[in-house]
């Protein structure tokens, strides 16, 4: 099963991509882009109240929820998002504190996964640089759609020091960008419960689909 | 240090301007002006809206969010076509202040937010005009 977990729709400010458009490329581009379904990781919020199941059932894809947060360690996926999460941290306080995130969103039943490590300021490699590894971290985003050249490669450092699992994500903050980086795994995903258990325990890895693009245009 | 301001600013009218009746003429130095061609002989183009300037284009109580800012794009919704004789309103509130962080630091985003209505109070576009500032 293959899932892009890293996505914005119009429902961050700076992307104008709307879902339903995804979904529709997504089937438009299916024999290039085996997606079976997305994760949308809207900037610094939570929407309990937004549902894509009609859009699910119209185009046979799957679409779960998280949040992309920022932290004192750069940025940061959360999966899992519940109430007790939110009412614990501000998501839209950009100076989160990620030693004092991650393990919460883990004990609160969800999963913390760093985003785009590679890059300068918000990514996590600059920051292990100088500061203590983060307790709890499971899995950081070793292909992410959006990182500049020499980026994502800056990440095989922390999988290898660390033991860290990888995941990619497509960062897509524009219609053509969704599914260009996923993440295969192993086991079937149903829920966003399906998705913590799995990336906590292995068994997924990134995967790059930019190449196979380029070659169609 | 967290963005330190007044939150009542948002959500704050800060200029209403009502301006002259649309001419003709108006439409026409718009259309030879951008190249943007006439929906037909009666209505303007529909970014005919980017035009007009109200009286203030900030608040007066704006909040020093940085030394420095930019322009940091502009959204339109566009609603009713403009039309020759229209007499158009625009309202300007401050829509949104907000922060994040990016590869270069951390930057403060102010999205003002401008109505247009015509003389029916029918809705010709709805401007986010963002600015950035660190």
């Amino acid at each position: 099963m293959i899932l892009d977990l890293h996505t914005h729709s119009d429902a961050s400010e700076d992307s104008r991509a709307p879902v339903e458009t995804y979904m529709k490329w997504l089937v438009r581009k299916r024999d290039l882009l085996p997606i079976d379904g997305i994760v949308l990781t809207e900037h610094r919020q939570w929407n309990p109240a937004a549902d894509y199941r009609p859009l699910e059932d119209k185009y046979g894809l799957l679409i779960l929820r998280g949040a992309e947060v920022e932290t004192d360690y750069g940025h940061v996926l959360v999966y899992g998002v519940n109430d007790d999460m939110t009412r614990r941290f501000d998501f839209t306080n950009v100076r989160l504190s990620a030693q004092e995130l991650i393990p919460a969103v883990a004990h609160m039943g969800g999963l913390a996964v760093p985003c785009h490590p590679g890059r300068p300021t918000i990514g996590l490699c600059e920051h292990y640089e100088h500061k203590p590894p983060i307790d709890g971290v499971v899995a950081v985003e070793a292909l992410n759609g959006g990182s500049r050249r020499g980026e994502n490669e800056r990440v095989q450092h922390l999988i290898d020091h660390y033991g860290y699992h990888a995941v990619g994500g497509s960062d897509s903050h524009l219609v053509s960008f969704i599914g260009i980086c996923a993440t295969e795994f192993d086991a079937d995903i149903r829920s966003i419960e399906d998705l913590v258990n799995t990336l906590q325990q292995g068994g997924y890895r990134p995967l790059d689909f930019r190449d196979r693009l380029k070659k169609d245009v | 240090m967290a963005l330190d301001f007044d939150r009542s600013i948002i959500g704050s009218e800060f200029d209403r301007t009502v301006f002259a009746p649309v001419t003709k003429e108006a439409i026409e130095d718009y259309i030879a002006a951008s190249g943007e061609p006439a929906a037909n002989d009666m209505a303007a183009p529909p970014t005919f809206v980017v035009r007009l300037r109200g009286h203030r284009w900030m608040p007066e109580n704006m909040p020093n969010l940085g030394r420095t800012g930019f322009d940091a794009g502009k959204d339109i919704a566009f609603g009713v076509p403009v039309r020759i004789g229209d007499v158009l309103t625009a309202v300007s509130t401050v829509h949104d202040i907000y922060e994040k962080t990016g590869r270069t630091g951390s930057m403060a985003f102010v999205v003002l937010r401008t109505v247009v209505t015509n003389q029916r109070d029918d809705e010709v576009a709805v401007i986010d005009q963002k600015m950035m500032f660190r």
